[in-house]
């Protein structure tokens, strides 16, 4: 039975086992059209809530307007000016993708390591893996407040800087928000560091799934520790790890309330991503269709990201099974 | 029983369907609910007022969320009492700061449901909600009792488009500079009478160990605001961007580059506090109310705060004109800050109530905020002793300085068009980072300012 294999696939595959699985399970026999109408009242949320307000932005990414008054209809020119002529625009995307990659290529692989860690040496890891989730429940206006202090200049007792000074280090002093060439890595940090427990929890609970059996029958065949961890860990906890490893591009993607509580985009668009130079455009400069251009936009970048991330593992996904 | 349940799965299907449809035809628009526009119940009131039977309620935006705050007192006294008055009418408090507001008000009248009273700013940032009809005159309403006497002379002019006067503001500021005497005296410093000694006050300051100048540079407005005073003086008098408008000058005219090096004359002498653009509004101003820096420059608004605060104990802060800049300007003119301002729907479903309301609530403005010892800086001329009323000294001296005003310029988001403005906040802020030249920044408004034209 494909059962263990099926379980750890996550939703964004379809493959052909799994609509077997969905026909093995139609047990009841009842009609397509009750299936359809339990699904009815989520497709019509969705459709309400994501699908239809997507259509609109991508209608207003076209417009004119100022949110207010009058709007005119100018096609694409919104993205003409988006890529050609937006001084912001390009800098801010770059952030972005530079706050998914350390998201993808740092943060998630230490929550992988560290959850390998946790399973295989605290006996009682829930309360451990409860506290590297803290900080995801906690406000981020209070993260952003609490990191603010800590990146304080030393004159208003920022902590960070008064241990470089108490280590005698005072040339690595920076005013860690302030400077544009470093806030943007102060604000980065921030975020990996808030949602890092966000990941241990999920690889966890992957490597948790695996069952023990597994191990056991290893262990006889001499593969122990980290070499059981290459061979059975690594590989069975390939689909997790994409959930994982898409959650964090995407959630970088749309970051927005962080840098707006920490530096509200300054100094100058330093720290502008793509979302708050979104938000800067359509409610700030009151230009709703350049905002919303944007938005669609991210939109795009969001689906064509998701499948190609998708591909990738798709690939992994066949070279270990 | 597979046909009941496909009977059922039917009915239920159509139910949900028909329930979610409200969804779709709303607007797109974030997912604002709580405020809908004025509605009426017709349940008939037993207490038998005289007027109507009809329960009525009024939409109140505001911007005075703060229970600390004097103006909120004086709001729910005022609401208070005229609910007594007129048992069938309830006024609902829709209190923002003001950051909040803007945004939802910009919400609400991109799907044309703006509440029955909200709050607006003055002149530029008026002009698009009054371009989409959205506000409804309020030339009748102000005759009613007198109500527009009450007004400082000029005043109602920043919120009259057309002939039509559509808001009615709560303020009427002026931007001075708060000083901390003892601070000043330990650095053995003077009041600064022109721009160049203002500079020099700031490095001896800086070399006692004090922070000259406390901004809160987050907000970007904060530094625009003290460069278009800067500005106000090298220009030699008020007007500067009305000639940019009016196509008489461009941003790259000697008298706005020279603005740029005085003003980077002064952050690069230290005058601002450490880590300036990640303080907000509220956290650059405590640092000068806790005695922590010796200079503060801000509107006249600032001065209630002040007063009661740590740094402001025993008329411990005193206020000065901002300077001349090289014997450029007048002290006399000053950047003026007509203040938000009570705007009326112009699809209020009861907006003969509402007017009559905003008339009542105008009318007894004046006298509130001066019982509630906020009366300093308020649009209408208040009849009253202030100095025996209690006011401090600091207050009575912001008051003279009001009676020296000849003119001034306002700030640069009420001049220019939203877009111009965030360029030109991005730009000013950009300058406490990092030195450019003045030629550059100048460059930089007169692009911003024709693409956005």
């Amino acid at each position: 039975m494909a059962y263990g294999r099926g379980r750890h696939t996550p939703p964004f595959v379809v493959d052909e086992r799994d609509v077997k699985e969905a026909e093995a399970l139609n047990v009841l026999k009842v009609s397509g059209w009750v299936i359809a109408a339990f699904v009815l009242p989520c497709l019509l949320l969705y459709v309400c809530l994501v699908f239809i307000p997507i259509l609109v932005s991508i209608y207003s990414g076209m417009l004119d307007w100022n949110g207010i008054g009058a709007s005119k209809f100018i096609g694409f020119a919104n993205y003409t000016k988006m890529f050609t002529n937006d001084s912001v625009f390009w800098p801010a995307l770059g952030r972005t993708f530079l706050l998914a990659g350390f998201s993808m290529l740092v943060q998630v692989p230490i929550a992988l390591f560290v959850a390998i860690l946790i399973s295989r040496y605290v006996r009682r890891p829930n309360f451990l893996v409860s506290s590297y989730f803290l900080p995801v429940i906690l406000s981020v206006v209070i993260i952003g407040q609490l990191w603010k202090t800590i990146y304080n200049p030393a004159s208003m007792g920022g902590m960070i800087n008064q241990i470089l000074i108490g280590l005698g280090l005072d040339s690595w002093m920076h005013s860690w928000l302030t400077e544009p060439k470093v806030a943007i890595f102060a604000v980065i940090l921030v975020s990996l560091w808030q949602y890092l427990g966000y990941h241990i929890l999920i690889q966890f609970t992957g490597i948790q799934n695996i069952p023990a059996d597994i191990y056991e029958a290893a262990k006889i065949d001499g593969a122990e520790g980290f070499k059981a961890d290459r061979y059975i860990t690594l590989p069975m906890i390939v689909p997790i790890f994409k959930i994982s490893v898409v959650l964090s591009f995407i959630g970088s993607l749309q970051s927005f309330d962080l840098i707006m509580v920490m530096t509200g985009g300054g100094p100058a668009h330093a720290t502008d991503v793509i979302s708050s130079h979104m938000y800067n455009m359509s409610f700030l400069s009151m230009k709703y269709g350049y905002g919303s251009a944007i938005a669609t936009f991210l939109v795009f970048v969001c689906l064509l990201a998701t499948l190609i991330i998708n591909f990738l593992f798709t690939r992994l996904d066949k070279r270990y099974s | 029983m597979t046909k009941r349940t496909r009977m059922l799965g039917a009915v239920m299907a159509g139910v949900l369907a028909l329930s979610l449809a409200a969804c779709g035809s709303g607007s797109s628009n974030g997912g604002d609910t709580t405020t809908t526009p004025a509605d009426t119940t017709t349940t008939t009131t037993d207490n038998g007022n005289s007027n109507s039977n009809e329960k009525i309620t009024i939409t109140f935006q505001n911007i005075y969320p703060d229970t600390t705050d004097p103006k909120n007192k004086m709001l729910h006294k005022i609401v208070d009492q005229y609910q007594k008055d007129h048992p069938n009418i309830t006024i609902e408090l829709d209190s923002l700061n003001t950051d909040q507001q803007k945004l939802k008000l910009k919400t609400q009248a991109a799907s044309k449901e703006v509440p029955d009273i909200t709050i607006v700013n003055p002149a530029a940032q008026m002009q698009p909600f009054i371009d989409a009809d959205l506000f409804a005159p309020l030339n009748e309403m102000i005759e009613q009792n007198g109500l527009k006497d009450t007004f400082q002379q000029g005043i109602l002019d920043y919120y009259t488009f057309n002939g039509n006067v559509y808001a009615l503001p709560d303020g009427n500021n002026i931007a001075v500079v708060y000083y901390n005497k003892s601070l000043f005296e330990k650095a053995g410093v003077k009041v600064p009478t022109t721009f160049e000694e203002m500079v020099d006050v700031v490095k001896q300051l800086k070399a006692k160990g004090i922070t000259p100048m406390a901004i809160g540079e987050k907000d970007s407005w904060t530094g625009s605001f003290l460069f278009m005073n800067v500005l106000l003086r090298t220009n030699g008098g008020p007007g500067f961007l009305k000639d940019v408008v009016d196509g008489k000058k461009t941003f790259e005219d000697p008298a706005f580059k020279e603005a740029v090096d005085a003003f980077e004359s002064l952050i690069q002498a230290g005058a601002f506090q450490d880590g300036v653009t990640s303080f907000d509004y509220n956290a650059g101003e405590n640092l000068f109310k806790t005695g922590k820096a010796a200079m503060y420059f801000m509107g006249s608004w600032a001065t209630g705060g002040i007063e009661t605060s740590e740094a402001g104990k025993d008329n411990n802060v005193g206020v000065f004109k901002f300077p001349t800049v090289k014997g450029k300007g007048n002290p006399d003119e000053f950047m003026l800050a007509p203040g938000s301002a009570f705007a009326v729907s112009k699809d209020s479903k009861h907006l003969k109530e509402t007017l009559d309301f905003l008339n009542y609530f105008m009318l007894n403005y004046p006298k509130e905020a001066f019982d509630a010892k906020g009366a300093v800086g308020i649009a209408q001329t208040v009849d009253g002793d202030f100095k025996a009323a209690g006011y401090s000294d600091m207050a009575m001296d912001v008051l003279n300085l009001f009676k020296e005003v000849k003119g001034g310029d306002l700030a640069f988001d009420n001049t220019m068009n939203p877009g111009t403005a965030q360029a030109h906040l991005s730009s000013i802020q950009n300058l406490f980072v990092a030195k450019k030249d003045a030629s550059d920044v100048a460059k930089e408004h007169q692009t911003a300012y024709e693409e956005n034209k």
